[in-house]
């Protein structure tokens, strides 16, 4: 018997990692906003000026309400690994992998258009399919670089399934989001990678039902 | 608020919110240090630190990161010889200034 775990070629495991690395980065910018209104507070002592007083008070808020934020998608990830298939909301599920994917250090501008007014409701691996969408913007980040903007759009297809688009990347990087790796883990929920000739943009093809995909 | 508390304490700082703002900065004046986080709007730390050292050699870049990425482990032990991990410890700063500044 085999009990050796291997965690370099684990897919599943490495995305959870690397997810729960960028937010708890992105929990230590927050408190660190947070440590610096406050040591701020703290330097001025009672010299502090109403206005300023004001100014950190207001910070330490909204840092405060962007960690409540990022916990709950937190959770939300965390609770994507419970069921191996689950009837999930596209929408939902790429408007949480775009704010998971925006913590990552070389993360550039995401643009999420053409949401469909009726969201797609889709049976399929909820954390496979967010790991595709991960590896999708990763991808789009790395080819686009620090001053591109990645456009994502959800166009749902008459017989059911769903287009979900990546484009905005530059003409100078040009290569192949299909690989081993992506289209491993596309073939486990039926999920078919279709790219442009000229590499601008691919499109993530979700059935509406993992199985019905399978045997496509 | 960083850049009020090192004020507070004598040091002639200019803050900037973005990459982009930070080259405009070094263009027209020379400064001795750039703080620098690795995630920022716009142009990232690491490219940052690059165009900055291309219009000032000597520049010294100090790195503030929340160590919590690949490419963040990468800038902090590997390339940047001063970095410092969120929340940062102001007294410890102002010792990596001194000693960048000589």
């Amino acid at each position: 018997m085999n009990n050796t775990i291997d965690f370099k070629n684990n897919d599943d495991l490495a995305f959870f990692g690397k997810v729960n690395a960028s937010i708890s980065h992105e929990l230590k910018n927050i408190l660190a906003i947070i440590s610096e209104a406050a040591g701020l507070l703290q330097d001025l002592g009672q010299k502090i000026e109403l206005e300023m007083l004001k100014t950190c008070s207001q910070d330490i808020v909204e840092e405060i309400q962007r960690g409540f934020t990022t916990i709950k998608q937190m959770n939300m990830f965390s609770h994507s690994a419970d069921d191996p298939i689950k009837k999930v909301n596209l929408v939902d599920v790429v408007d949480l992998i775009i704010a998971l994917g925006e913590f990552l250090s070389f993360a550039c501008k995401v643009r999420f258009d053409s949401v469909p007014e009726v969201a797609p409701m889709v049976s399929t691996c909820p954390f496979r399919l967010q790991n595709l969408i991960y590896q999708a913007l990763v991808f789009a980040f790395e080819s686009a670089g620090p001053d591109g903007q990645i456009r994502v759009a959800i166009h749902p297809q008459p017989n059911g399934c769903a287009h979900i688009t990546f484009s905005g990347f530059g003409s100078n990087n040009a290569r192949s989001f299909a690989s081993d790796k992506t289209n491993k883990i596309a073939a486990s929920i039926g999920v078919d990678i279709r790219e442009a000739g000229d590499l601008k943009s691919f499109d993530l093809i979700v059935p509406e039902n993992v199985e019905a995909g399978r045997e496509h | 608020m960083l850049a009020k508390r090192l004020a507070l304490r004598g040091i002639d700082i200019d803050p900037v919110f973005t990459g982009e703002d930070a080259i405009v900065k070094a263009k027209s004046q020379r400064y001795d240090v750039a703080i620098l986080d690795v995630k920022m709007p716009g142009i990232g730390g690491i490219e940052l630190e690059r165009k900055l050292k291309e219009l000032e050699p000597g520049m010294k870049i100090i790195f503030l990161t929340g160590h919590g990425s690949k490419t963040d482990y990468e800038t902090g032990s590997i390339n940047a010889k001063y970095y410092l991990a969120k929340p940062i410890q102001i007294d410890e700063l102002i010792t990596i200034l001194q000693e960048v500044t000589g």
